[in-house]
């Protein structure tokens, strides 16, 4: 042994051995603590493969480069002198002919919009810098979301941008197969003729057919319907996450198709099965916002029961948590119908019908393998909340064979709880969601008959988002002519006769009813930036063409001359309140919404719909659950790396879908992480890579859809595979859950790249959870504080002092505030490759932690940003001074003085600093480079660059107050962050305010915390613990220190 | 051996770095030296020629016309804007241009013809600097303290180097009241 060794050897036994707490981890390796994991925890960073592959490139390689250094150098220098004094490159200033009044050079603009992806709608407020939009973000005064926008609508900006969207009108010419043989262009007016000549060959109804998604604007719905009227044209409504399980089971239970208003903050007990409400299902946005008020104040905090075959978001924050099967989710609810029905204590207790039906039911836990005490309790404390609980189901993984049935049963649990007209409101839903699969299936039917002559698609996209077993693709070609208004060629209209391109939602006008009775404005940001109409304008065109259709379908020569009059004739009179109508209009276009929710009342169940509730979907041992993503959803925004590259919020995998199973079934077939399986279901076969997810039931394989699209462009392609391939039609009815699966090594290998599980808490008190329990003994339970001590005196802090708190107890893991940062602060996507490498860009992340065994796993949640320490550790290290202290408190990183050390990376504790490794911003593709916040560097290859709390928006907010010549207010300055947090679990503000909420919370918050206190770096950013209401009590720790 | 063998060559890295310290902090901290001297780079005196032989000597320093006549939103943004063609035409309907009626008349066509005309810039930072006009204009610093006697620039050249030096030699006299962190300018 050298010398060497034998020192640190010496040193490593001197040092003293950190005890490590096992309650959190990150990944199995991190859990089984396994020897790799050991060491890999002791390099600082990921070890690189693109390092063997640079060490073998051999030693000519390298002589070569350092000559082609050495010329490069001397021409430089030689550049240098003789250019002297003369600049380049030589700047042009092109200032406008005549300056537009509203433009301030270099003044964002922030104008009202609204966005609707056919799941959810939300007010916008889209920030422009000199005419093009440059930030999404929601509109503070917008009653359903506020200032928060969720991680789709944010990315939705990109679209705008994307180099491969159309720019003109299309055609397709067809082979003898008709496939596509070659994409044309041609002008409107040829599109426009040939298309009305095939309209007006339409005589009988239903010859013209217009498929669309859901449409939540008031006046695009008339537009449809006086071109229904027009030419007879049937429309068809069609999502492929389309929410017609609940509308159907709403009408069946009480008499009219719709999709509540759940209001998930008036419930003290909400039990979801299968619904991930957080994450998927419904307006995602304003359910975290409802949810977390519901639990703000922990003292009457809700409760979240959650059975779920589906590790989802709404799962990961659940207090309780069941894992089931997907064929279990009809006997849960009707066990906890009979647990309440049977011991008496509703007035349905005396029905004989209801008796017989659920008597089978009793003690049904014990047969699903749950446990029945913990069963027993979720249905005494629903009916202990009676008309404070919420019950909540729907989405792909409930689309079994049941999923009529266990709509009924949800609604008949819910009418037992009185919860009907207190927790959900059916009058106050958004009543503009009617796509539903019996549609497109008529559709096809009604195609295949050649009944239908021309087709009109809009916003859809079946031929990715159907499985071929349904026969979309082969059911348009007997459709003499296809059009297809959309702005991509993606896989449908490719096989589409002509493709009218449609403008991006933001060069669009429109509006909105989201919710019953508000009624919201969707206003353009752009002008269009290449040839393209609207899909209402090219309806009104081809109406006027062929002179048909109502008088003002054919007047207007724009949308929105049609809006304007159209909100004149029908809006005006109800929300005006006397005001002349440019006063209103313009009062509106200001404000971005009119109107209010409307009221509800209870609604009596139809107990003749028990009827239908019969068992039939039978178990098998492996049962497939579909689901969609956080970041991905239905798939249609697939060509968006910021959304690609956002972590899963669960898994935290990037770039890919994959077979979730659970660990034990993993063992039982000798399966790996990474194993790629041969997956067959309903007689369709793909081929996904395996990811051993803790939590997950024993007998459920779950993927998630929006994958595998072959023509979403260059982002998209070929991320994944395309899991809609699984769906099926049994009884007229599309089935996406519940049926038998296979699965079977291939024996290949993939790689599946995560964010997460290459390093560990090492026991140290990094997240701190609590229940509430321990709550009520002691606030701070769970917190072990530090005795801290410092010969230094500090930071003399006199103006400001910028902080943060973060409260992990409403914070739901949404992911919504890291699209915000990498919008606001133009952060680079680098691609699978680098973050397989450890490399991604990300300023905030969120942590995923998961809690107790792998079978049950538990999960929190922790968004880490730069945490700007007053004895930060990276400014001591930095040999350039590149980052440094400034007077108020921020952590500062100057890029152009950063020469690439990565010593401050290194000596970072949070591991939050992000190193430039390429020079990514090369990559970016015009027009891209317009989405790019010109208030923030880009940065270059070799620059370290990390959170800077917004920077640009401190000293936005402080510019301002100094003009107004007031104080700045607490409030004032809200970073991306923040601002699109749906659950205000961000606070920033002024320290040395003594009002600000943040200092409030830095002060008097027992539950606050700093991340690894003890080696007292004195971050300016606190956290919250997590109290999770699940009446435990969390047991002592033996002897475990924190180091 | 080998042990004593890395020391020293840890000894002889920490030199390099302190060298290299050293040396970044002599250029970072005493080059500044209050615009006497251009370093390389820097533009002081650059006067290109533009499209219209534009004379703020006639303009500000003959006809007096106030500078936020022309640059109006030097109050209200960050940016000074060169003025629309529009506002050259609220004088030049009538002025024809007695010294440049050539000049007068590109004017006047690409105003018809609603195209703009490409000037020359003059000013230019870095694009990682972040520089606020209205900041400075509305604490009173005056236009000529950074743009020298525009009123008797027949050519606009650039009067200051624009350092980074010459930016912080302000900022530091303590009656400016002028913050001093980095992220002042960079961001």
């Amino acid at each position: 042994m050298s010398n060497h060794e034998n020192h640190q050897e010496l040193e490593n036994q001197n040092k003293p051995a950190i005890e490590r707490d096992r309650t959190y981890w990150k990944s199995f390796e991190d859990y089984n603590d396994t020897p790799e994991f050991k060491t890999a925890l002791q390099t600082e960073f990921m070890s690189s493969p693109l390092r063997e592959e640079s060490a073998n490139e051999g030693t000519e390689t390298d002589s070569v480069a350092r000559r082609d250094f050495l010329k490069l150098m001397g021409a430089s220098i030689a550049l240098t002198s003789a250019a002297g004094c003369i600049r380049r490159p030589v700047q042009k200033i092109i200032p406008y002919t005549k300056q537009p009044e509203e433009v301030t050079i270099g003044v964002s603009n922030w104008s009202t919009s609204s966005y609707c992806d056919g799941q959810e709608g939300l007010g916008l407020l889209v920030k422009s810098r000199e005419g093009r939009p440059v930030h999404i973000q929601g509109n503070p005064q917008f009653p359903i979301n506020g200032s928060a926008a969720s991680v789709k609508s944010q990315a939705s900006l990109l679209g705008l941008y994307d180099p491969e969207r159309l720019q003109k009108p299309f055609r397709n010419l067809f082979n003898d197969k008709r496939t596509n043989k070659e994409t044309v262009g041609l002008s409107w007016e040829d599109l426009d003729n040939k298309v009305v000549e095939s309209l007006n060959k339409g005589t009988v109804k239903g010859e013209v057919a217009l498929l669309t998604g859901n449409i939540s604007s008031p006046s695009t719905n008339a537009v449809v319907s006086d071109f229904k009227s027009g030419f007879s044209a049937d429309h068809y409504v069609w999502e492929p996450l389309a929410q017609d399980d609940v509308t159907e089971g709403q009408k069946t239970s009480y008499g009219d198709a719709v999709v509540p208003n759940y209001r998930y903050d008036k419930a003290q007990m909400i039990v979801s099965i299968d619904a991930d409400f957080l994450g998927t299902w419904g307006p995602t946005t304003a359910n975290n916002k409802l949810f977390a008020n519901g639990r703000r104040n922990i003292e009457k905090m809700s409760r979240l029961v959650s059975f779920d075959s589906t590790y989802s978001l709404t799962a990961a924050n659940a207090d309780i948590r069941f894992r089931i099967k997907p064929s279990q989710q009809l006997d849960v609810v009707l066990g906890l119908i009979a647990e309440i029905i049977l011991s008496g204590r509703s007035s349905y207790s005396s029905n004989e019908t209801v008796k017989n039906l659920v008597q089978p039911y009793k003690g049904v836990a014990e047969k699903l393998g749950l446990s029945t005490d913990a069963f027993t309790k979720v249905a005494n404390a629903l009916w202990k909340n009676a008309g404070e609980s919420l019950v909540v189901t729907g989405g792909l993984a409930t689309r079994t064979e049941d999923a009529m049935a266990l709509q009924v049963a949800v609604n008949f649990l819910n009418s037992i709880l009185g919860n009907d007209g207190k927790t959900i409101l059916a009058n106050s839903g958004n009543k503009h969601l009617k796509a539903g699969y019996a549609d497109i299936l008529n559709l096809i039917k009604k195609m295949n008959s050649g009944s239908v002559k021309t087709l009109i698609i809009h916003r859809s996209n079946p031929v990715y988002s159907l499985p071929q077993s349904f026969g979309f693709k082969d059911a348009l070609t007997k459709v003499n002519t296809v059009v297809y208004i959309g702005d991509k060629a993606d896989e449908t209209a490719v096989f589409s006769h002509f493709i009218a391109t449609d403008n991006h939602a933001l060069e669009t006008w429109g509006d909105t009813e989201f919710a019953n009775g508000l009624f919201g404005i969707h206003q353009p940001l752009i002008r269009t930036m290449y040839d393209t109409r609207s899909f209402q304008l090219s309806l009104m065109t081809w109406a006027f063409i062929a002179k048909k259709g109502p008088k003002r379908l054919q007047d207007y020569e724009t949308f929105y001359d049609y809006l304007r009059a159209f909100w004149k004739t029908e809006m005006a009179s109800k929300f005006s309140g006397g005001k002349d109508f440019t006063t209103f209009w313009n009062d509106l276009l200001q404000k971005g919404f009119v109107g209010e929710i409307a009221s509800s009342n209870a609604r009596t169940f139809k107990t003749d719909a028990l009827s239908l509730i019969k068992k039939k979907q039978t178990s098998s041992t492996y049962e497939l659950a579909l689901y969609p993503t956080v970041q991905i959803g239905d798939g249609s925004l697939a060509n968006v790396g910021w959304l690609q590259e956002l972590p899963d919020a669960v898994t935290k995998i990037v770039w890919d879908n994959y077979a979730s199973m659970s660990l034990k079934t993993a063992e039982e077939n000798k399966i790996k992480q990474g194993d790629v399986l041969e997956i067959t279901a309903n007689g369709q076969k793909i081929k996904l890579p395996a990811h051993i997810q803790p939590g997950l039931h024993d007998g459920v394989i779950s993927i998630a859809v929006g994958y595998g699209r072959t023509h979403a462009g260059k982002v998209g392609n070929g991320i994944g595979q395309n899991a809609y391939q699984f769906l099926t039609v049994k009884n007229n009815e599309m089935l996406a859950s519940g049926f038998p699966v296979e699965f079977k090594k291939t024996g290949e290998k993939y790689t599946l790249v995560t964010t997460q599980g290459h390093d560990s808490m090492e026991g140290r008190q990094i997240v701190v959870t609590a229940t509430n329990k321990d709550y009520e003994k002691s606030k701070e339970a769970n917190i072990h504080r530090h005795h801290t001590w410092n010969i230094w005196s500090g930071h003399q802090y006199n103006g400001h002092k910028w902080g943060m708190a973060i409260d992990l107890n409403t914070c739901t893991g949404c992911s919504a505030c890291m699209t915000a940062c990498q919008s606001e602060n133009n952060i680079h996507v680098v691609g699978k490759k680098y973050v397989m490498q450890g490399r991604e860009m990300h300023w905030i992340r969120i942590d995923r932690y998961y809690a107790g065994n792998p079978e049950s796993a538990e999960t929190v949640f922790q968004p880490v940003m730069c945490q700007h320490c007053d004895n930060a550790p990276c400014e001591t290290v930095c040999p350039v001074a590149a980052t440094v202290h400034s007077s108020e408190g921020l952590n500062e990183m100057i890029y152009n003085r950063c020469v690439g050390t990565r010593y401050c990376s290194n000596n970072c504790p949070y591991k939050v600093r992000r190193f430039n490794w390429f020079n990514y911003a090369k990559l970016i593709e015009k027009p891209m480079h317009m989405a790019l916040n010109p208030e923030v560097t880009v940065r270059t290859r070799g620059v370290m660059e990390k959170c800077t709390f917004c920077v640009q928006r401190i000293k936005e907010g402080k510019n301002q107050a100094k003009k107004e010549n007031r104080p700045l207010k607490d409030g004032d300055i809200k970073v991306a962050c923040e601002t699109a947090c749906p659950t205000q679990a961000i606070t920033f503000g002024d320290l040395n305010d003594e009002n600000s909420r943040v200092a409030k919370a830095f002060k008097t918050e027992p539950r606050a915390y700093a991340l690894l206190e003890e080696w007292y770096a004195k971050p300016s950013v606190r956290y919250m613990s997590k109290i999770k209401n699940n009446d435990q009590v969390t047991p002592a720790k033996k002897g475990a220190s924190h180091a | 051996m080998s042990f004593i063998f890395s020391s020293s060559r840890r000894c002889l890295l920490f030199v390099l770095l302190l060298c290299s310290v050293s040396l970044i902090q002599s250029c970072l901290f005493q080059n500044p030296d209050g615009g006497q001297r251009v370093g390389i780079g820097y533009n002081k005196g650059y006067a290109p020629e533009q499209p219209i032989p534009f004379s703020h000597e006639l303009h500000v320093g003959t006809h007096k016309v106030q500078c936020q006549y022309c640059h109006n939103q030097v109050e209200r943004s960050k940016s000074s804007n060169i003025p629309s063609l529009a506002t050259c035409m609220n004088c030049h309907q009538q002025v024809a241009g007695r010294n440049e009626p050539d000049a007068i008349k590109k004017i006047r066509t690409a105003y018809s013809d609603g195209k703009s005309i490409e000037w020359v810039r003059v000013h230019m930072l870095p694009d990682h600097v972040a520089f606020n006009h209205e900041a400075h204009v509305s604490k009173g610093v005056s236009c000529q303290t950074c743009h020298g006697e525009i009123e008797k620039m027949a050519k606009v050249y650039q009067y200051s180097d624009l350092s980074m030096g010459w930016c912080v030699n302000c900022h530091r006299q303590p009656e400016n009241k002028a913050p001093l962190n980095c992220t002042t300018c960079h961001h």
